[in-house]
């Protein structure tokens, strides 16, 4: 009897090392362990055994019986795992033919610029405003300190619609509307589009700014220099310089230019700088106390700091683009760029 | 605005190079726009002698000079005709670079050496031309280079001044920034004026007649000179400022001008009818010849210096021509006057006379300085021009304007600036602007302004002053506390951005156009007479027709740039506008702004490429696009009413799309004919949307609902139904069944032609079977999918194919 069990697991050996199907092995499975198998038929005739034999034999069966199924199983294995590699060697793609891609659309840059500015003053606690493009003579002009003929109007030439109401030239209006609804403390900005009578290379007459401005008890020219100081150098870089620099503006007083090192020479000179060295992005300032008259604000109670920014020349230096004209062409050509 | 660092130098010493001294007007207010340095780098162009002129041996028009150079004789061959032996000339040594990247080297001409070149007044950017080479005046030391020798070596500052700086508008005003800048003082003119003859009064008279526009006019009288041209020093001091030199009185009144900042007028004094002047306002209707021949019509508002007959002159914009001082003028009256900056603005806006004097009078100039100009002018006019002055100047000036007194408070200061400033270094830099402080108080001062700051009216102007002198860069950066109230991104403004998203990732490229078009674009779009949208906001001084009103829809847009892209055969398009259009608001002052979104697509569905299809886009492209998008804004009850769309819409492929009440806007076809207008040779498909409706619409998120855990069985059944039965009726039927456990219906298939009775079509829906409950058996399904298909087919008129 141990013979024969011997016998049986030496051939079940040989045989399971020779094939090389899962058929196959599924045959010497039912050969020696099934239900009419060989290794069965032995354990059914235990019971001829001596009672010395039978615990022997029976122990020896069941090492016979783990034995089969474990080379069984791990041929199996062995074999599943030749037939994946046979089947993967005759699938090959070629992986640089280009993907199956659809259209890829475009925001427009201006908008991509608007957004990455709206995010920057957000997380400085400024909130989002607007205002409507046609707007009256007296947000646009004489409620930001600029009277009929005062000379300051000339800095910006008109589109008029009637003679009270202009599109407006700057987003400035945006303040006077926020301000006369809203007592403050306020920390607003205003995107949007404005209009001024100039067309040329350097000029269109439809264009895009950002507006913003914070007032509040005690807001200094110092609180106006860190936060726009801020707002540059997470967007420009940290290693951007930036200077102040005193210029007019009606509506703010003191004003300031804010000039950063030209991005294109790194403030060497050259022709995006006009050789100064310096780029200038926004015009800002404390917020003059007419116009906190002209919305009832208390200007002895309140101060405030004001800054704009022209959308277009922001984009231009950020991406190089040196003709304002293609913002408004939508050639796709330009559009998918960006 | 140009001054140049010889003529500051006339009133205030300092010792800034002249980049050092641009970046310091700069960062006081007074941006230099651009700096041009005279001679520099020219100083291998020296003063030589020119020993010996000889003919060329093989050249008729050269001549051969031996020139000493001080060091050394060289031999240079020149072409022009001027020079002599004995001359002083301007020699460019080899090595020398001229302006216009220029380089003189050891050349050969005609086989004669020459080292080098003389040089002419245009070759070393001195003048525009010139006839022949420059002799220099004789006592220059040789060897030196020339711009030193001849003082000439100079810097050129253009200064982009705002419009509250008319004080900065003369060398004078620029130099008291540099005096407050050094902290120097400003050096005093000296006036030397002989007067002989009768008295002026005894000769002609000033009358103002409208004090509030004239307060002050001032007058000299001059007689005997003789008009000719300026003396070098003057015209190359005016030209040297950008102005053009016409004759030695002209130029003088310009040089004041520029120095002063006081504008001045010479009028011939033989043409004064009644030999006197009286400042009056113009009769409305009032005709008048100003000197550059142009004949004025002239109102009541209008100043106008008048002699005993009429207007001579355009109170401080331009004379007149019948006045004007010619060649054979000998006797002149010279005025030197003020006047409201207002009238002058309105009256030169109104006529369109932007004149160097005008800038100046309707900014404001100096009341208290007339007088200095007046004597300084006469006195140059003597020195070029001749003629001997009147005793006496007429200065009328009845009610005597007082200078400005302003409160000041230190505390004000230290609360604008964020920090404090000490009193005395306040004091210091306000007064050497020519500001007068007096205590008014502790940490209270009373402020007096000077005339020609007309810009410091308030507490404020004067401590902007005192931020601008103390140098912005001095103060500290610091952050606000945050304490506010706002609202970080308008509901409606979140909306569109996220629209916007949804289309940038449906692939579709964002437009921006200008918010005013053609009144053709219209009739381009096929819009009938009556449409609303042909009744815009117009622009009254449009640049060009193009651009003279404001859209009222952004479909014209939007073609033209679809026609655009097509003309630079970019054929397949996906481009969106997502802008306000301009309504006219009837009974409003403002217009009504709305916003909208177009959308337009035309070519291949995708792009052409070795995986790709070949198919182009059509209707239902944009429509599920759109159907994405409401389902994102969660607006579920949208019809699609295919029989009523635009007119720029082809009849059969559009619709309209509501959504309640209102209607959210149109989609499809764009006709052929519109197509047609723009140019464009291939089928669009457009929508035109209303966002503020759309958004007005936009619902909440309805909440989740639960997701089954059981298996999903789906039943397929193809309908035979009439082909006009619209496919919204089939999936009504099965929204409307109330059959339990329906998860889905999908239209599959779409047949119609072989096998299909005419007048009908095959529509094959696969509906979806769960519950959330327990896993549906077969009988269960069939037994609902057969009351559904029940449903269908008596509801529809429908049979089972």
């Amino acid at each position: 009897m141990k013979d024969k069990l011997d016998n049986m697991l030496h051939s079940a050996r040989e045989l399971i090392s020779t094939v090389a199907s899962e058929a196959e092995l599924q045959q010497i499975k039912i050969r020696f362990l099934g239900k009419k198998g060989e290794l069965t038929a032995i354990m059914k005739g235990m019971g001829q055994l001596s009672a010395a034999e039978r615990p022997v034999i029976g122990a020896l069966a069941n090492t016979v019986k783990d034995e089969i199924e474990s080379l069984l199983h791990e041929r199996l294995e062995r074999t599943r795992a030749a037939e994946i590699d046979r089947r993967l060697q005759g699938e090959k793609i070629d992986v640089t033919l280009p993907g199956r891609r659809g259209e890829r659309g475009s925001k427009h840059p201006i908008t991509i610029v608007t957004e990455e500015l709206v995010a920057i003053f957000a997380a400085l606690g400024f909130g989002v405003a607007e205002g409507p493009e046609v707007e009256k003579d007296f947000y646009n002009f004489e409620a930001l300190n600029i009277p009929r003929d005062h000379p300051a109007r000339d800095m910006q030439d008109t589109f008029y619609i009637t003679d009270d109401v202009v599109l407006r030239t700057h987003t400035s209006p945006v303040q006077i509307r926020t301000m006369i609804k809203q007592a403050p403390p306020v920390r607003i900005i205003a995107p949007g589009t404005v209009y001024r009578r100039d067309s040329d290379l350097t000029h269109s007459p439809m264009f895009h700014q950002i507006e913003g401005f914070m007032v509040d008890r005690d807001i200094s020219f110092a609180d106006l220099k860190g936060v726009l100081t801020a707002f540059v150098t997470s967007y420009f870089g940290d290693n951007v310089k930036v200077r102040f620099r005193p210029s007019f503006f009606p509506f703010t007083e003191p004003s300031a230019e804010v000039d950063i090192a030209c991005v294109i020479c790194g403030g060497g000179g050259c022709r995006v700088c006009g050789q100064s060295g310096w780029l200038e992005i926004l015009g800002s300032g404390m917020i003059d106390p007419e116009v906190f008259k002209s919305v009832g604000y208390d200007p002895e109670l309140y101060s405030g700091f004001a800054f704009g920014m022209g959308l277009e020349r922001i984009a231009m230096l950020k991406y190089g683009v040196n003709d304002l004209r293609l913002f408004f062409e939508n050639d796709t050509r330009f559009l998918k760029q960006f | 605005m140009i001054v140049t660092g010889s003529w500051l130098k006339d009133f205030v010493d300092y010792n800034y190079a002249p980049t050092e001294l641009s970046h310091r007007l700069t960062m006081a207010g007074l941006e230099v726009d651009n700096l041009e340095l005279l001679g520099e780098g020219l100083d291998a162009v020296i003063v030589a002698r020119l020993l010996a002129v000889e003919a060329h041996p093989d050249a008729d028009k050269l001549t051969l000079c031996r020139v000493a150079t001080g060091s050394e004789e060289v031999q240079v061959v020149c072409g022009a005709t001027n020079h002599r032996s004995g001359d002083l000339v301007a020699l460019a040594q080899v090595g020398a670079v001229l302006p216009g990247d220029f380089k003189i080297k050891k050349s050969k001409i005609r086989g004669c050496v020459s080292m080098g070149m003389l040089c002419s007044e245009k070759e070393l950017g001195l003048a525009d031309n010139a006839a022949g080479i420059m002799i220099l005046p004789a006592g220059l030391t040789l060897g030196e280079p020339v711009f030193s020798a001849l003082g000439i070596k100079d810097a050129r500052y253009e200064l982009g001044l705002t419009p509250n700086r008319a004080d900065c508008l003369s060398v004078l005003g620029v130099a008291r920034e540099v005096a407050a800048m050094t902290g120097g003082k400003l050096k005093p003119l000296v006036l030397d004026l002989a007067e002989e003859g009768a008295p002026v009064f005894a000769q002609t008279s000033v009358t103002i007649e409208a004090a509030e526009d004239c307060p002050r006019y001032a007058a000299r009288l001059i007689r005997g000179v003789k008009i000719g041209p300026s003396p070098a020093w003057l015209a190359q001091r005016i030209e040297s400022v950008g102005m053009r030199s016409i004759n030695n009185v002209v130029d003088v009144t310009n040089y004041i001008l520029m120095e002063l900042g006081q504008p001045l007028h010479a009028f011939d004094f033989m043409h004064l009818r009644d030999q006197r002047i009286v400042v009056k306002h113009a009769r409305d209707g009032e005709l008048f010849t100003t000197l550059d021949g142009q004949e004025r019509k002239l109102l009541a508002s209008d100043l106008v210096i008048c002699d005993g007959a009429g207007p001579v002159a355009l109170a401080g914009i331009m004379g007149g021509l019948n006045s004007e001082v010619k060649d054979v003028t000998t006797d002149i009256l010279l005025e030197s006057a003020y006047f409201n900056p207002l009238t002058v603005r309105r009256t030169s806006k109104r006529l369109g006379i932007h004149s160097e004097s005008s800038h100046r009078f309707e900014r404001g100039t100096d009341v208290a300085n007339l007088l200095v100009a007046l004597d300084r002018a006469t006195q140059l006019i003597v020195a070029t021009a001749g003629g001997t002055v009147a005793r006496g100047a007429i200065d009328v000036y009845p009610q005597v304007i007082p200078s400005r007194e302003i409160p000041l408070r230190l505390a004000k200061i230290t609360q604008v600036l964020g920090e404090e400033l000490p009193a005395g270094q306040v004091c210091e830099m306000l007064e050497s602007l020519g500001l007068t402080l007096v205590s008014d108080g502790p940490e209270r001062y009373l402020v007096t302004v000077p005339h020609f700051r007309h810009d410091l009216e308030r507490e404020i102007d004067l401590i902007e002053e005192v931020v601008r002198l103390n140098g912005y860069d001095n103060i500290p950066l610091s952050m606000p506390n945050g304490r506010a109230d706002c609202q970080l991104l308008p509901r409606s403004r979140k909306l569109a951005n996220l629209t916007r998203d949804h289309f940038v990732a449906a692939g579709y490229s964002e437009l921006i156009n200008y918010s005013f078009v053609s009144p053709a674009s219209w009739d381009q779009v096929q819009l009938p007479a009556d449409d609303p949208r042909r009744a815009t906001v117009n622009v009254l001084n449009p640049l060009t027709d193009e651009q003279s009103v404001m859209r009222t829809s952004l479909v014209p847009s939007v073609l033209q740039s679809v026609a655009g892209n097509l003309a630079y055969r970019t054929l397949d398009l996906r481009l969106f506008e997502l802008r306000p259009v301009f309504h006219p608001h009837h009974g409003a002052e403002l217009p009504t702004e709305q916003l909208r979104l177009c959308a337009a697509l035309c070519g291949r569905r995708e792009p052409q490429g070795w995986a790709n299809g070949d198919a182009d886009v059509d209707f239902y492209d944009l429509k599920g696009v759109l159907e994405n998008l409401l389902a994102t804004l969660h607006i579920n009850d949208v019809t699609w009413q295919g029989d009523a769309s635009d007119v720029f819409l082809h009849p059969g492929k559009s619709c309209t799309l509501r959504s309640g009440e209102s209607v959210l806007g149109t989609l499809g076809e764009v006709h052929p004919r519109v197509l047609a207008n723009f140019d464009i040779d291939t089928p669009v498909i457009i929508l035109d949307l209303n966002m503020a409706a759309l958004i007005s619409r936009t619902g909440d998120h309805p909440g989740f609902k639960p997701v089954s855990r059981f298996p999903v069985l789906q039943r397929d059944t193809a309908l035979l139904v009439a082909d006009i039965l619209p496919a919204a009726d089939i999936l009504k039927v099965v929204a409307k069944s109330r059959i339990r456990d329906i998860e889905d219906v999908v239209i599959f298939d779409l047949y119609c032609g072989k096998g299909i009775p005419a007048g009908k079509k095959s529509v094959a829906i696969r509906v979806s079977y769960r519950s959330v409950e327990k896993t549906l058996t077969d009988d269960e399904i069939n037994a609902a999918h057969g009351k559904l298909v029940n449903k269908l087919c008596q509801q529809l008129e429908a049979e089972i194919r």
